[in-house]
């Protein structure tokens, strides 16, 4: 047993190291004074002045992160009242055909999915920018929410509800006291993939994209011709830390010692 | 604060006072945009893109307002048969005479009725002296030499690879006889020994690193492997080679025509193309340009050929659909023969 604990650990932290060895490759290559990522010349800090200098960029990261957080609360709305309503449909054969209508957005490829987007909303006279780039990603997490939290509702034993309405619950009541607070964590994790697939997202929003608005994946894949600039490095170094930060804070909340405040001895 | 700015930006008031750049990315100096909107008072939104297919499908759609964007030479093709571009007017260009006569008119765009170049560059091989014994690469069958097994490195598409095979044999590379196709892709199989990879943008990362000695490569990406690492070398073999074009036109979806004209007139300024080229690193065909650029640059055989090296340098002609179809056929043939 302790054996194999021991064998456990080193391969839990050889998983981590894999994972996180490009990101420190990235974050080391940030401070090099030369221009590439091939070799280190010096220490500088010069990139990171670049990004704070570069007004552009910056109003394309607050562009990205507004279009990603907004587009995942809207569609994680959206998606958990689909969930519940699928759940509860009284035909087999027409939850069947919903769950197969979601799940065909979820394998169809993104490129097609951004070409029909961009004829839509060309027909419809959607003019492209932070409209059209906010309406095609809350599309298309929508399906990723219905998938996370199905689980859950199905995990929820029909017993509860009527356990909740034999003690008079209304149907309000079943739905903010029972359903929401069971299939929660399902909630968050399909927010938190529809904040990821927004945040990520290129080939949707390339097509989508247009009249100044534009976003972080556009604007690096661009870059792919003549090279990606260490500025880039940079500024998914802050990105990172500032990611790092807030999970550390949620965590650091989360187990926070829920013993009365300030030096009541027991 | 910065948000609102941008979305009021990038609001409805496209035409008028604002410019809207489409471009490469990373493929203007920063400061020039800069300079351009203090000298004109116009507001400039400089959005990019990763793909000539993929810029032409977007102003295809419409939806947009695009006053400018920089197409390949081939793509200027494309875009001139459907009907996407807009004659340009000379009376609003004076600077146009600037650049050097050799790079205009052109067979993508005669007379350069719609386009004007913006860079240009070859097609050649990028070798690493230090990690090969002496071999040097002024012939394509250099590339055969049995001592190069495993390392050489060719970009990820049919019309060069199989062009070179053409080149090497004394053909056009715009040849559609198949009798030549035929004998340039023998010819590429029996190189099969010598590749350690077919590859895309790939190629100037693993020169950079030591991890290919030889590589066929464009001269913007060779460039950016010598910035990086002294020891690698570029040449244009002797039998020819492709000569390629970005260029600058103006779309159909443009709104200020006005703006786009002054625009490109600034662009063809000798200080702001000198500026520009030192920038981006590719070559300018702006001739008054290369007097303020750094003479070292300027005189490098690498970068800006001789008249007698262009000599056997050729553009890409437009084969139609069915052609490159073969093409692409005899490219994959050759790429299933590699062992």
């Amino acid at each position: 047993m302790q054996k194999n604990g021991k064998f456990a650990k080193i391969y839990l932290a050889l998983v981590f190291v894999i994972l996180y060895a490009p990101i420190a490759y990235l974050i080391f290559y940030s401070f090099n004074s030369g221009g590439k990522m091939s070799h280190f010349d010096s220490f500088t800090l010069e990139h990171y002045a670049a990004v704070f200098e570069d007004k552009r960029l910056i109003g394309i990261v607050l562009n990205t992160v507004i279009v990603a957080l907004l587009s995942a609360l809207i569609s994680t709305a959206i998606g958990v009242l689909g969930a519940i309503s699928i759940h509860y449909m009284r035909s087999k054969a027409m939850r069947n055909v919903m769950l197969s209508m979601n799940s065909i957005l979820m394998v169809s490829p993104d490129v097609i999915i951004g070409a029909s987007f961009l004829i839509l909303f060309t027909l419809v006279g959607i003019k492209l920018g932070f409209a059209s780039v906010l309406l095609s990603h809350i599309a298309f997490s929508i399906p990723i929410v219905v998938i996370m939290v199905l689980p859950k509702l199905q995990e929820m034993s029909p017993t509860l509800i009527d356990a909740a309405l034999d003690l008079g619950a209304t149907r309000k009541e079943i739905m903010s006291r029972v359903i929401l607070p069971f299939i929660q964590p399902g909630i968050f994790a399909g927010f938190f993939l529809a904040l990821t697939y927004s945040l990520d997202d290129f080939a949707v929003t390339f097509f989508v994209t247009g009249n100044g608005f534009s976003t972080l994946s556009v604007e690096i894949y661009s870059m792919a011709r003549t090279g990606v600039t260490l500025t880039i490095n940079a500024l998914s170094g802050l990105i990172f830390v500032i990611t790092a930060g807030l999970i550390l804070g949620y965590y650091a909340l989360k187990n926070r010692p829920k013993t009365p405040a300030a030096g009541v001895k027991r | 604060m910065i948000v609102n700015a941008q979305l009021a930006k990038s609001g409805s008031q496209a035409g008028g006072n604002t410019l809207t750049v489409y471009n490469w990315g990373e493929y203007i100096d920063p400061d020039l945009i800069k300079q351009f909107e203090q000298e004109t008072g116009m507001n400039v939104i400089y959005e990019t893109f990763d793909s000539n297919e993929g810029m032409m499908g977007k102003i295809e759609q419409g939806g947009t307002s695009y006053d400018i964007t920089v197409p390949s030479e081939y793509m200027v093709e494309m875009m001139r048969e459907k009907d996407l571009l807009i004659p340009l007017d000379y009376s609003k260009i004076p600077n146009f005479k600037n650049i050097d006569p050799y790079f205009t008119d052109l067979p993508f765009d005669p007379d350069n009725k719609y386009s004007i170049p913006y860079f240009w560059g070859t097609l050649g091989i990028a070798y690493n002296p230090s990690l090969l014994d002496g071999q040097t690469f002024e012939s394509w069958d250099n590339l055969w030499d049995p001592s190069l097994k495993q390392e050489a490195v060719l970009v990820d598409s049919a019309r060069e690879v199989i062009g070179m095979g053409l080149n090497s044999l004394g053909y056009s590379l715009n040849s559609t006889n198949p009798a030549e196709l035929r004998e340039a892709t023998d010819k590429l199989k029996t190189l099969s020994p010598n590749i350690k990879a077919v590859i895309g943008d790939e190629v100037t990362q693993m020169m950079m690193n030591n991890e290919a000695a030889v590589s066929l490569i464009w001269s913007g990406q060779a460039a950016d492997m010598m910035s990086e690492n002294e020891d690698i070398t570029y040449v244009v073999p002797e039998e020819g080679s492709n000569l390629w074009f970005d260029n600058i036109v103006i779309p159909r979806t443009v709104k200020n025509i006005d703006g786009a004209y002054e625009f490109i007139n600034f662009m063809l300024r000798p200080d702001v193309a000198a500026q520009n080229a030192d920038y981006v690193g590719y070559s300018t065909p702006n001739m008054k340009a290369l007097d303020l650029m750094d003479p070292e640059v300027t005189s490098d055989e690498r970068y800006y050929p001789d008249e007698q090296a262009r000599e056997h340098l050729e553009v890409y002609k437009d084969l139609g659909l069915e052609m490159l179809g073969t093409y692409n056929e005899l490219f994959l043939e050759f790429k299933m023969d590699m062992k």
